[in-house]
């Protein structure tokens, strides 16, 4: 199999005590800025690119959220790189405020396991920040790895993979709408209520009210299940990172992993040509009521007057993948992992709910609604589904069930840092920010630019590329540069 | 390519919602295990409002 270099972004709810949403963003600022632990201060957004759309055109300007916008009314702010308050840590992680939240970038990984251990690690980076935040104002601090607010804000958890220009827009929509649409059963984080679309009481993801496009390149209104923003981090005639904005923030570890393992599955089947063909009639539409099957099997319209299931299509893309000549073990983990898990969803549910978000959710809340006779629709609920999305393990209903041995699956305990693999590109952004960071104007993912004796030294780091491991032993930034130039 | 495109599979009828339909029933008659009673109990010092006053910014 190809590698793929994946990485996730969280942005996380925050809420501060006696502040509004009208505070946010200030506040988000500030709670990145409290972040006590080692950082370099220095983003390059030079190679951001947000209108920028894989179809081969640029956008204007991008959509926003009129009702949002009213929260900025009479606010006067610094400039853009003040607000986001960008911070690199020594692992090659980026945390900075975006748009009012906290957001944790990963290190890009070439595994799903990896990748979900640096999210998980991540959420102690939040958690610290949060706390110190707190210490500073005598104000209460909760952070939330959720995605919505129960009144129609949304904030997202993305996904990015490396793919190679040559693949293009038309084989990736092919070849993962139909999976997003279906993976939510075996990943979503689950959310009480609606906010757009049909009532229900329960639904398996926390994103499904939120899209009204196939595919489109907006993130803040108007959102797509296929988000076509071209923004590569590295070399852009090279590559396409292809950007997931679909996918929930999972509590769990195994859902993490999976979630990202089924998308680096689907792209090896576009490699290999053995994506299965799937014509969804109205993938927005599927979206939102594969979400509400909580009871069954759930329904995916496809053209012409046929229809099939979110199994079916999740079992296509298994079965073609035990097709794959060169699949990784991660590959046939995921492979095995999720036909127990379909087989067990409704035969086995207690073995299902301790590594599937939704359902550990659904299961605990359920318990609570029996045992004091409330509706689903009661405030309680909502509110105990965003403390199962605590990030304080001491308040935090989710680590609490981790506590109690109902989750399957969790690393365990992690540095707050978790290291990036030596010679990776993250490794190699952390060291130089952790070492010779008084010598660096900027760092990007794909970027560094040292300040130089005879003016900026700007260095470009490809993303597939093994680092010498002899740069974590060289005594200056000048041996640095010209080892990472060889 | 694989053709998974239900060409094999004739139209069906749409499916009820109703339990025990298509994969089996949605909540077994069987006694399920319960939640330990230390995570009930922090369950009731959640407040129940925290979600109404809960009001966040658009973000991505």
């Amino acid at each position: 199999m190809r590698p793929v270099l994946v990485g996730l972004e969280t942005e996380y709810g925050l809420s501060v005590e006696g502040r509004g949403a009208e505070d946010q963003i200030d506040d988000s600022m500030a709670l990145v800025r409290s972040y006590p632990g080692e950082c370099f201060v220095g983003w390059d957004y030079r190679f951001e690119s947000p209108r920028s759309d894989l179809r081969g055109f640029q956008v204007d300007r991008l959509a926003y959220d009129p009702e949002d916008a009213q929260f900025d009314t009479g606010k006067v702010r610094q400039g853009d790189r003040e607000v986001r308050s960008d911070r690199v840590l020594p692992n090659g992680a980026r945390f900075y405020n975006d748009h009012g939240h906290p957001e944790y970038s990963t290190p890009e990984c070439l595994s799903a396991h990896e990748l979900a251990l640096h999210d998980k690690a991540g959420e102690q980076v939040v958690a610290r920040a949060a706390a110190a935040f707190a210490d500073e104002t005598g104000r209460q601090v909760k952070v939330y790895k959720n995605n919505t607010d129960f009144h129609g804000a949304s904030y997202g958890t993305h996904e990015s993979y490396l793919v190679p220009r040559a693949v293009g827009f038309e084989k990736l929509f092919k070849a993962l709408v139909p999976l997003f649409v279906a993976r939510q059963v075996l990943t979503g984080a689950g959310k009480v209520g609606h906010e757009h679309g049909s009532a229900c009481p329960f639904q398996m993801s926390q994103r499904a009210d939120f899209f009204v496009e196939p595919a489109n390149i907006e993130t803040l209104y108007r959102r797509p299940v296929f988000n076509t923003r071209d923004e590569p981090h590295a070399d852009p005639r090279q590559w396409i990172r292809t950007h997931v904005i679909c996918g929930d923030a999972n509590r769990m570890f195994a859902c993490t992993r999976r979630k990202v393992a089924l998308v680096r599955l689907a792209l090896a089947l576009v490699d290999a040509d053995l994506v299965p063909v799937w014509r969804l009639a109205d993938p927005v539409r599927s979206f939102a009521e594969v979400s509400r099957a909580i009871d069954d099997e759930g329904r995916i319209d496809l053209e012409g007057s046929s229809w099939t299931t979110p199994r079916l299509v999740l079992e296509s893309y298994l079965d073609a993948a035990e097709r794959l000549p060169d699949a990784d073990s991660e590959t046939l983990d995921t492979v095995q992992e999720c036909r127990s898990l379909l087989e067990a969803r409704f035969s086995r549910p207690d073995q299902f709910r301790r590594t599937v978000d939704w359902a550990a959710k659904h299961w605990l809340l359920d318990q609570y609604r029996e045992a004091e006779g409330l509706a689903w629709h009661h405030p309680a609920m909502q509110s105990l589904d965003l403390a199962y999305c605590d990030v304080d393990p001491a308040e935090s209903l989710f680590d609490a069930l981790v506590e109690a041995g109902e989750v399957d699956g969790e690393p365990g305990d992690l540095p707050e840092v978790l290291p990036a693999p030596v010679g990776s590109r993250p490794w190699a952004r952390g060291l130089a920010a952790a070492r010779f960071g008084r010598h660096i104007e900027t760092i990007s993912w794909g970027s560094m630019v040292f300040k130089g004796n005879d003016g900026p030294v700007d260095l470009r780091l490809d993303p597939l590329r093994e680092f010498n491991p002899a740069l974590a032993d060289v005594e200056s930034w000048e041996e640095f540069c010209a080892l990472l130039q060889d | 390519m694989v053709n998974f495109d239900r060409t094999t599979r004739p139209a069906e009828p749409e499916p009820s919602r109703k339990l025990g339909d298509e994969g089996g029933p949605g909540k077994p008659d069987i006694d399920r295990p319960k939640a330990p009673n230390e995570l009930l109990r922090r369950m009731k010092n959640v407040d129940p409002d925290q979600a109404k006053k809960y009001r966040q910014r658009s973000g991505q």
